[in-house]
């Protein structure tokens, strides 16, 4: 994830639910009434790019801070993307599920999420979800024909319309190596 | 980019045949390129010098007796009918056999062809078809037999990718080269995947 991968600042665009710890003057705008306080316990929804900054770093108290971490700004809550439904749904049967539905950017939100709470559990099952799905991504890939772009069966068609961004890079380079590969085997 | 997305990933097919023209090859030349002392003196002539590969071979040809130039330069050779290509020994109806009984018989390895294989090959049976003893259809059958088998076991193989590594003793460059873009993207993002809850910093 590099700063000018255009993917990846989509995905840091997202919104997650999070929650004020300090009343802070001026910041209303975030709540859509600019001039106003933010008041401690404003639930509000704010861009990733935003929150992962203002859910580490804390207010420097005029008192003795460095007695222990100060409080963070904001408190992440747990978002739908990540809620027991969804990893239930995925645990059942990851090749089944309409991932691009759930989000577009669904790894690369989830890969921040883990690395943000050191997340072992969600980490496993994106990775048990990243081989179900890659070897669908695979056969659809490589199954092709070479003469038309049109042929793709309606089977085929559905299952990469629920691909999220990156399982459609994987299954485009997958595709282009194999179509390459095809027409070389023919002309030579 | 100055070079195209598709071409930065891996390689093209193209770029591995050009890769592979650069083996040596046998060949059975048709024409004489050594000269007598008595002809060099009188007249030297066009005589082969070339920075890639080694000239001595390519200006000391007698005809029917092999030699081993580079593959390209054997195909090109072959184009004009200057040349025979001595099919290497791998390439028979019988050793083929064998190396289909192994994949047979292994599901779970590869037989040990030459990394080249597959190339040089088709290569042979599109440019040199006359020059095999065997049937060049049933040669084609049995490569195309091999290449299935080995296909299927790629493609299962792939079902335990991880983040760590993978190993893949005797695939051939083509081969590998079919499967990079899938097995390295997503290889990436276990690794990427595991790394972000395994974060000691």
């Amino acid at each position: 994830m590099g700063y000018y991968d255009i993917d990846d600042i989509l995905a840091d665009g997202t919104r997650f639910p999070c929650r004020f710890n300090y009343d802070v003057p001026g910041l209303g705008y975030l709540e859509g009434n600019p001039g106003r306080p933010i008041s401690k316990n404003a639930k509000l929804e704010l861009p990733l790019w935003m929150v992962h900054l203002l859910a580490v770093v804390g207010a420097q108290s005029n008192e003795d801070s460095r007695v222990e971490e100060p409080l963070p700004f904001v408190e992440l809550l747990p978002p739908d993307l990540f809620a027991p439904r969804v990893l239930n749904a995925i645990k059942s049967g990851a090749t089944s599920l309409d991932l691009h539905s759930i989000s577009p950017h669904f790894y690369t939100l989830a890969e921040k999420w883990a690395t943000l709470f050191s997340d072992k559990e969600l980490s496993q099952v994106l990775k048990d979800m990243l081989l179900e799905r890659g070897q669908e991504i695979n056969n659809h890939a490589i199954s092709v024909s070479m003469f038309s772009n049109c042929n793709q069966t309606n089977d085929s068609a559905v299952f990469l319309q629920t691909l999220d961004e990156f399982e459609k890079t994987i299954y485009r380079d997958t595709n282009v190596n194999c179509k390459e590969m095809k027409k070389w085997l023919v002309l030579k | 980019m100055a070079l195209p997305r598709d071409l930065s990933i891996g390689f093209s097919p193209q770029e591995i045949q050009f890769l592979i023209e650069n083996e040596p090859i046998r060949i059975m030349p048709r024409i004489t390129t050594r000269k007598t002392k008595k002809q060099l003196a009188k007249d030297p002539g066009a005589q082969w010098s070339l920075i890639t590969c080694d000239d001595s071979t390519v200006n000391n040809m007698v005809a029917m007796n092999s030699c081993e130039v580079t593959l390209w330069l054997a195909l090109l050779l072959k184009q004009q009918g200057k040349c025979n290509i001595v099919v290497p020994s791998w390439l028979t109806l019988q050793q083929l056999e064998k190396y289909l009984e192994f994949e047979l018989k292994n599901p779970s390895r590869f037989s040990n062809l030459p990394w080249n294989w597959l190339v040089v090959s088709s290569l042979l049976f599109a440019r040199c078809s006359d020059d095999f003893q065997d049937p060049v259809h049933l040669l084609r059958s049995k490569v195309q037999d091999l290449r299935e088998v080995r296909l299927g076991k790629v493609n299962k193989g792939l079902q335990y990718l991880n983040e760590s590594h993978l190993q893949l003793e005797n695939l051939s460059l083509m081969e590998i080269n079919e499967m990079r873009p899938y097995a390295c993207g997503i290889m990436d993002k276990l690794r990427t995947i595991h790394d972000s809850s395994n974060d000691t910093t």
